[in-house]
């Protein structure tokens, strides 16, 4: 019964987050502070963690594909395949629950429990539409770029470590990353993390848009954000995966 | 002006507000006042919407309000200023973004007409040279000057103010006080200040409303208030020694 009342609270909160903007010019300056906030500060994080990811990944395909029988260039296409369809997206998204989702759920309950939210709607704003509208904006504009980065750095990352270690040649590598490409999985890719940027933004959003209490409960609508984002992206990944690929 | 009329609100077992009728005239400092959980802060927040009654009716000018859809209820909003008991200011924005901030959702005037508008609230409420401040760069006392500021940007028809003097020194308190008083009366507006403190009264109201559990317990203005012999009030009133003492010396 308090799920489904929940459930209810939330598409009746997005119900009021997606209406006409009072003003457009705002709309959009509003967006572009988010897209800085949400996308660009999350380059540093989303680019240490593929390269690092792709890197691992390689030695690890390398390590674990050692039979003669089984061709090299296959630990490129596994770091390409598996950095396109899993990694760049998904789990960059889960990373990205933690530092937006918590960032965003912390900023809005604060925002309620100083009464900045009260304020907005005595102005005679759409508080939900005002604040959480652009966050979803951002996101759905800055996290596909963010993923087309971390395939690149991932991808790079395996790269460097085979130069430098060698435990597959830099040409078998490469061969490997040309060989079988499915262009298709790029879009699945792209797909599943606007999806993401979703439900990581509207959730967080929700958990700090009903926040009461004091500092303790933004505390908590925080962790809570993060959690029920990362339980839905997981959710979603599968349903996903389930309808585009299979 | 503002009517009230059969205000009933509660939450889950708990009626707070019973059958609550009250007048609010324009050019009219009204107070609410009361004790700490008596439910003043409800009837406030009832009043301009954000909690919404079981039952009764709420009129701006006739208008009726709690009803209204949404969108009337934004046009009326717009009528409305309010101070907050800690300020509610932007605390991304400086001093200046944050009176301009109804301004820029709210009219077309250019930037050189709204930053005269700024400066214009910004003298009237005693602050200069703050505009590029934040919020937490300036004192309490600014922080609600700088509210009352935003809250008179848009030349507004109400002025709500929740426990305007909380955390404020005496002498900034009085001030406060006046700087409402004198909007009210310069702006003709209808103001409402939730309050339990009584030199607030003293300083600015003309009438007042006295809430207990609930009810409204008395009404009358600021003269009245000694003479009355309603218990209640009177305990309330006379609660501390200074006042007990100026009340016997008086007669």
């Amino acid at each position: 019964m308090r799920l489904l009342t929940t459930i209810g609270k939330y598409f009746v909160l997005m119900s009021s987050v997606f209406a006409k903007p009072v003003k457009l010019r705002i709309f959009i300056k509003r967006v572009l502070e988010e897209v800085e906030q949400i996308g660009m500060d999350s380059i540093w994080i989303v680019s240490i963690v593929s390269i690092f990811m792709g890197a691992v990944l390689t030695l690890q395909v390398a390590i674990n594909f050692e039979a003669p029988y089984i061709p090299r260039y296959l630990i490129g296409l596994s770091a390409r395949d598996t950095m396109i369809l899993e990694f760049s997206s998904t789990i960059i998204c889960l990373i990205l629950a933690g530092k937006v989702g918590s960032n965003i759920a912390s900023e809005i309950g604060t925002m309620r429990i100083t009464e900045q939210i009260d304020a907005l709607e005595i102005m005679g704003i759409n508080s939900a539409n005002y604040l959480i509208l652009p966050k979803i904006t951002a996101a759905i504009i800055s996290f596909p770029v963010l993923n087309l980065l971390s395939i690149i750095l991932g991808i790079a990352g395996g790269y460097l470590v085979s130069a430098a270690t060698g435990v597959v040649s830099v040409y078998d590598y490469i061969y490997g990353l040309n060989y079988l490409f499915v262009p298709f999985y790029v879009t699945y890719s792209l797909i599943k993390i606007c999806v993401f940027s979703v439900i990581i933004t509207s959730v967080s959003s929700f958990h700090g848009y009903y926040t009461f209490g004091g500092a303790l409960e933004v505390g908590k609508s925080s962790t809570r954000a993060v959690v029920y984002s990362i339980i839905l992206i997981l959710l979603f990944n599968l349903i996903l995966t389930q309808l585009l690929l299979t | 002006m503002i009517e009230v009329r059969n205000v009933n609100k509660s939450f889950g077992d708990k009626h707070v507000l019973k059958d609550i009728n009250a007048t609010f005239k324009p050019g009219n400092v009204n107070m609410i006042i009361g004790r700490s959980g008596s439910g003043k802060t409800v009837l406030l927040k009832s009043i301009i919407g954000l909690h919404v009654p079981e039952t009764g009716d709420i009129f701006f000018d006739g208008r009726e309000f709690i009803r209204a859809n949404m969108k009337f209820k934004r046009e009326i909003r717009q009528e409305i200023g309010m101070v907050f008991q800690g300020g509610a200011l932007f605390t991304s924005q400086t001093v200046e973004e944050n009176i301009m901030f109804p301004l820029n959702l709210f009219t077309n005037w250019s930037k050189a007409e709204k930053l005269k508008r700024v400066n214009f609230c910004l003298e009237r409420v005693n602050i200069q040279n703050a505009n590029h401040l934040y919020p937490s760069e300036i004192s309490g006392g600014m922080q609600k000057r700088v509210s009352i500021a935003r809250a008179i940007s848009l030349n507004p028809k109400y002025l709500f103010c929740d426990e305007p003097n909380s955390g404020l020194d005496p002498q900034t308190a009085i001030l406060i006080d006046r700087l409402i008083k004198e909007i009210t009366i310069e702006y003709d507006i209808t103001t409402i200040v939730n309050t339990h403190d009584m030199n607030s009264v003293m300083e600015a109201g003309d009438s007042i409303n006295y809430i207990h559990e609930g009810q409204n317990w008395w009404q009358g203005g600021r003269e009245d208030i000694f003479n009355s012999d309603n218990i209640e009030l009177n305990q309330f009133v006379f609660a501390s020694e200074l006042c007990k003492k100026i009340k016997k010396v008086s007669g």
